[in-house]
């Protein structure tokens, strides 16, 4: 029943949940219009953690925009840099070697698995709380997830915000013996992955999630939907195989679409491409040959580098979806640093669809729509 | 004898009394310890997470670190918690709600800003949009830095906070940390919102609102910081007004 047709005198009751909310992912706040327990009408007010980052880097030079990139989605930073600075190359024309390349790939994969881990273990700690059940899970995802951090920390000597790449390369090449941890990371995560899913098992987890949240094909596309949930809309769209980019045309990624559209076809698409990142890393692996990590140009000589005019937009699959990024040069008046940057989060686009699924759940399915969405408010925002 | 409520050396007129009876001061004594013991070993957490140091917040809570070792959980209400750990850059739209937040936990409370942002706004301190620092909403006792700090790092402020409270309660006072020297990291040509010296960009609207969020309360360090001003009544009206909205049938 739509709010037009209730009467101004019936009993709705407005709720205002967030900005300050466990479950919201960060700051994000949303107002539900409630007849009982049955929402009405729903209205989201993002802005929470706007940071004005397109407009900071309009002030920067190319090579300075890449740490802050990291900061959007903190959930993902190794995909965001590599998002943005394929951007530099594409806008200054450079070429990136084969090793920069596969390695790129490898660790965009590494990142993939890294974030799946964070969303399946907050997914469910949304779902039962930490008395219901929910933290079990999260403590386990996050012992993995700590796996893959050791073997980011090894190569770039951070836990996360890295600042690994540079336009037209890597800044940081493998260590010694990287290669072998990778393969016992992934050796040890693969059955791990079946253990997480005795979870489908629960029925009260298949009560929450099956059914609830139904986005149609057509919602998904409307709304400009990528990645995960439109693949779990049943929408086989993935950039990784229709654009390839790094080095995604040198192995053949299976890409998993659900046609369900519901929280649980969700939660099943993001579990296929765990399993999925986990074989493209040992493929990939074999595919790092000897050879130089950064083009012909010195990194140094980037940093005051300046682009003549133009505009490129990139986007690339990160874990959430499609990351585009769009950038001006700045040309001669702004020297080394772009006239425009505009950043297409595909978190914002997952929130738009709110509006639309929540009428008609009950409070609690709120939490878990929203988690399944896996938005990131740094995105969202920005 | 009335209850001092600004004193911080937890003074009860039930003390006087009970100083004066026989044999009750060695029993004090003990209770005091006892007391202290359960202080320092129950920080209940309140996350005022939202951005990325929020991701490390959760490690330090997940299975590695595993803050629950020194017994502090973490619990998503400020009304049952002891230490606000202000995790991720504030903005100005969210300072009035964490001031909010930050006034509705009992005393004693403790705050412990994490991560730059939190600190000093890191790169973001001259955006229109962010708070230069959260000590300029809520006095702040442990400063953490890093970008983000790594989990282990949450551990050891959380102990630096400990031996705080321990050296308080044995009457040495409140030994605060002094804000992390960020002047030398950022470019000396961009001023920070607030400053005398302010950025000419900014219009008196914009300085005065960055004044009105209580830039400089730092300095006095007192417990209950300066009123928010116009900012706070606006939100406060925002909320009441959702209830007005539905009555007019938006």
């Amino acid at each position: 029943m739509d709010i037009e047709d209730y009467d101004p005198d019936a009993d709705l009751m407005a709720l205002n949940m967030g900005p300050q909310h466990p479950s919201t992912h960060g700051v994000f706040r949303i107002k539900l219009i409630l007849d009982g327990e049955r929402i009405v009408k729903a209205v989201p007010y993002p802005g929470y953690l706007h940071r004005g980052v397109e407009k900071l880097c309009e002030k920067l030079t190319y090579v300075q925009i890449t740490p802050i990139f990291d900061k959007h989605d903190y959930v993902a930073p190794m995909t965001n840099e590599q998002a943005i600075n394929m951007a530099f190359e594409k806008l200054l024309g450079l070429e990136v070697p084969q090793r920069a390349k596969v390695l790129r790939t490898i660790l965009a994969e590494l990142q993939r698995i890294a974030s799946h881990l964070l969303w399946l273990g907050t997914f469910t700690l949304d779902i039962g709380g930490t008395i219901g059940g929910g933290a079990s899970l999260m403590m386990y995802t996050f012992r993995e997830r700590e796996l893959i951090l050791d073997l980011f920390e090894a190569l770039t000597g951070c836990r996360f915000h890295y600042n690994t790449h540079c336009p037209g390369g890597n800044r940081h090449d493998v260590p010694e013996g990287w290669e072998t941890v990778v393969r016992h990371v992934m050796d040890t995560i693969e059955p791990r992955i079946d253990e997480y899913e005795a979870i489908c098992d629960s029925e009260i987890f298949l009560m929450r999630t099956e059914g609830v949240g139904l986005i149609s094909p057509d919602l998904a596309l409307e709304t400009g939907q990528s990645g995960p949930v439109l693949r779990a809309s049943g929408i086989d769209h993935d950039l990784r195989r229709d654009a390839p980019y790094h080095a995604y045309d040198q192995v053949q990624v299976r890409v998993h679409v659900e046609t369900a559209g519901d929280c649980l076809a969700r939660y099943k698409v993001r579990v296929a491409e765990m399993r999925e990142s986990i074989r493209l890393v040992r493929e990939l692996l074999g595919l790092l040959e000897p050879g130089p990590i950064v083009g012909s140009k010195p990194i140094k000589s980037l940093v005051q580098f300046k682009a003549s005019g133009g505009q490129v937009y990139v986007g690339i699959e990160t874990p959430r979806g499609e990351l585009g990024t769009y950038l001006v040069g700045g040309g001669d008046q702004r020297g080394a640093a772009p006239y425009r940057c505009k950043i297409r989060p595909p978190s914002l686009h997952a929130m738009s669809v709110l509006p639309y699924v929540l009428p008609g759940h009950q409070v609690s399915d709120v939490v878990t729509i929203l988690g399944s969405l896996d938005p990131i408010m740094g995105e969202v925002d920005r | 004898m009335a209850v001092d409520e600004g004193s911080r050396n937890y003074e009860h007129p039930a003390y006087d009394y009970m100083e004066r009876m026989p044999g009750l001061s060695l029993a004090m004594t003990t209770v005091d310890k006892v007391l202290e013991w359960s202080a320092t070993n129950s920080l209940w957490i309140f996350p005022m997470a939202t951005s990325c140091c929020a991701i490390e917040f959760i490690s330090s809570a997940a299975a590695r670190v595993d803050i629950d070792q020194i017994g502090s959980v973490v619990r998503p209400t400020p009304r049952h918690c002891d230490v606000m750990i202000v995790a991720g850059t504030i903005t100005v739209k969210m300072a009035p709600r964490v001031k909010k937040l930050w006034e509705q936990m009992p005393e004693p409370k403790w705050c412990i800003a994490m991560g730059s942002c939190a600190i000093s706004g890191d790169f973001y301190r001259d955006i229109y949009s962010v708070v230069p620092g959260i000590d300029t909403v809520v006095p702040v006792d442990v400063y953490i830095p890093g970008c983000p700090p790594n989990a282990d790092q949450v551990l050891h402020g959380l102990e630096r906070l400990q031996a705080m409270i321990r050296s308080d309660r044995a009457g040495g006072g409140m030994p605060r940390e002094e804000r992390p020297e960020t002047a030398k990291m950022i470019n000396p040509e961009n001023r920070r919102v607030g400053d005398p010296e302010r950025d000419p960009s900014l219009t008196d609207a914009q300085h005065d609102a960055s004044r009105n969020l209580g830039v400089g309360a730092n300095s006095d360090r007192t417990r209950d910081a300066r009123p928010i001003g116009d900012i706070a009544e606006d939100e406060a009206a925002d909320v009441r007004g959702s209830v007005d909205d539905l009555e007019e049938g938006a």
